[in-house]
């Protein structure tokens, strides 16, 4: 686990490689808010799978929490595969339609 | 709605005089291209309002009523048009008349701003007004097509006009997956009329809802995963936002209103259609939700992380298409009504934050939170006018946002959803923490080097105006909601009768 003290400087020292001047306080405090909402937005969404069962949703729920602060920061791995590269958005879109395709017709 | 046999004079208007206009401007030069191009947007702008509702038919004949043996437009009597058509009813109207209203303000503000290739760049814009005009009109497949493909390119062609090499790599990223999709989008298209026979989509969903598919349900299935990708590109939805807010951050801020109003025109125009056609199907709402969710939730921390105000704005309008389509998703009447409501509203607000970010275009160009200082101090006007469109895009009253994002939140909890509810409040609060960072150091924050310039700038009169038009018009949307609602009501209701 990583505690937020420990967060903030891993943090900061990833922003330190590549960020200086005078945005540097600016940028710092975007990127933790980040990821904080990243984190809440993950661990509501996991608490939305009780739809399909109470159980799933408890083990997400614990599991991802864990995962997200073990691996903190995340918010630079969501940057990363969110950049506007041609061949990343192509792989995110074959993924996405190859669930949307496989849910559906599971579903159906 | 007025029923009438006869096509309706408007419905081409609405699609000719911007393709005129656009032929026009093209092969004119400085002068002449503002007088024809501004008194096209007017006389737009004036049919949008003035025009009555009715139908636009290439082919076919209306509904049989059985029982007084005349034709009829009424959806709940049952009867197969044959035909590609158009419709105009409250929802395009409302629609039709926003996007007008922010083309001639856009027009009006390229025949200001623009030294070079005017003639082309507003033969663009009133290009993409007729694209928007059309899909959120269209009632077929073909011209849904063809609407979504020639939007697309148009897109392409406004995101390259900016002439930097951002935005040149933007509409070249953006038009390479314009081939992916549009093939995409004519597959499932060629799947329904396959299935049903019907090239008229209200026809379609009659054979679908009367007859069935049975065991050619599958192919319906992958008919729907094409319509997915379609929508997901249209509306710059996860995981094609990286290349649209790309679009919408290197374009300039004036063409990018016009770009987030299409973009908003096709998620409600395409949204509605998927509903309709593949609603009954298991798992399609979920899937609605679920790339809703992932939109809104991806969007606004992209636009917490960003240094640049464009891209903020740019990031948030991504983030806000999820509310749009998470309403439509829900499919209830709550949600649709709360998604269609919300797209009005988030073209208006989007409009402000993104004319305020054109007038710092005239402060010197700077856009970032590195680069641009004090601007407050320079300009009162724009500093109070950003702070009012950030306060209406986060969903404070008495602006329209708030009353839009209530209506979807209600809407989630009457299904049972108080996650999605969550959200979609977690949306609007970091909506306002992303702004204020940015507004924060380019408005308010005093300049770090004392040598920088304080000279007040003289900005366009038609750009204050609009500014003002557009806040005044959140802010009574925001107190009176039925002004727009009652376009709303009598077409979702249609929606779900059908």
């Amino acid at each position: 686990m990583t505690s937020t003290e420990t967060f903030y400087e891993k943090l900061k020292k990833w922003l330190d490689n590549f960020i200086t001047g005078s945005g540097y306080t600016n940028i710092t405090t975007g990127y933790i808010t980040g990821e904080l909402q990243f984190l809440v937005f993950i661990i509501i969404l996991s608490v939305f799978f009780r739809l399909f069962s109470v159980p799933l949703a408890i083990i997400l729920l614990i599991f991802i929490t864990a995962f997200a602060l073990y691996f903190a920061p995340v918010i630079k791995d969501v940057e990363k595969e969110n950049m506007n590269d041609l061949n990343r958005v192509l792989y995110w879109m074959v993924i996405y339609f190859a669930i949307i395709i496989a849910i559906t017709l599971w579903g159906g | 709605m007025i029923e009438s046999i006869s096509n309706l004079w408007s419905i081409p208007l609405l699609v000719i005089i911007p393709m005129l206009t656009a032929i026009i401007v093209n092969f004119l030069y400085d002068k002449a291209i503002k007088p024809i191009a501004i008194s096209s947007a007017i006389i737009i702008l004036i049919i949008s309002i003035i025009s009555p509702y009715g139908y636009h038919w290439f082919c076919g004949h209306p509904a049989l009523n059985p029982e007084t043996l005349t034709f009829t437009f009424n959806p709940n009597i049952f009867g197969y048009k044959l035909s590609l058509e158009f419709i105009f009813g409250p929802l395009q109207h409302i629609m039709i008349f926003i996007s007008s209203l922010i083309l001639l303000f856009c027009v009006i503000l390229s025949t200001i701003g623009l030294t070079k290739h005017q003639g082309p760049y507003i033969a663009l814009l009133f290009l993409l007004f007729m694209s928007s005009a059309i899909v959120i009109m269209v009632n077929d497949l073909y011209h849904l097509w063809i609407a979504v493909e020639i939007g697309s390119l148009i897109v392409v062609g406004i995101a390259a006009a900016s002439g930097t090499s951002i935005s040149h790599k933007a509409a070249l990223k953006y038009g390479l997956f314009s081939a992916i999709s549009g093939a995409g989008l004519a597959v499932s298209l060629a799947l329904v009329l396959g299935l049903t026979g019907f090239s008229n989509i209200s026809d379609a969903i009659m054979y679908l809802k009367q007859f069935g598919i049975g065991e050619m349900s599958t192919v319906l299935y992958i008919a729907f995963g094409f319509f997915v990708l379609s929508w997901m590109y249209a509306g710059g939805l996860a995981p094609i936002h990286p290349l649209k807010s790309e679009v919408y951050g290197a374009s300039y801020p004036h063409g990018t209103a016009l770009l987030q109003a299409q973009s908003k025109l096709m998620l409600v125009a395409i949204g509605i259609i998927m509903l309709r056609l593949f609603g009954m199907l298991p798992f399609v709402k979920e899937v609605m939700i679920f790339l809703s969710v992932i939109t809104m939730m991806i969007g606004v921390i992209m636009a917490l992380i960003q240094i640049d105000f464009r891209w903020i704005i740019a990031y948030l309008i991504i983030s806000h298409s999820g509310f749009v389509t998470l309403g439509i998703g829900l499919g209830t009447q709550e949600g649709l009504i709360g998604g269609i409501f919300q797209a009005v509203n988030d073209i208006i607000y989007m409009t402000i934050l993104l004319l305020c970010c054109e007038a710092l275009f005239y402060f010197g160009g700077k856009t970032s939170t590195k680069e641009a200082y004090d601007i407050a101090k320079k300009s009162p006007f724009i500093a109070t006018a950003t702070i009012l469109g950030a306060i209406a895009a986060s969903g404070i009253p008495p602006f329209n946002g708030f009353q839009s994002e209530i209506i979807l939140i209600q809407a989630c909890l009457k299904e049972g959803l108080p996650e999605i509810a969550v959200l979609i409040l977690m949306v609007s609060v970091t909506t306002f923490i992303a702004l204020l960072r940015g507004i924060y150091r380019i408005f308010l924050k005093p300049p770090e080097l004392q040598d920088q310039d304080n000279s007040n700038v003289d900005l366009p009169k038609v750009l204050i105006i609009g500014i003002i038009i557009f806040i005044i018009l959140s802010i009574i949307i925001g107190i009176y909601p039925d002004i727009v609602l009652r376009f709303i009501i009598p077409v979702v209701k249609e929606v779900l009768s059908i």
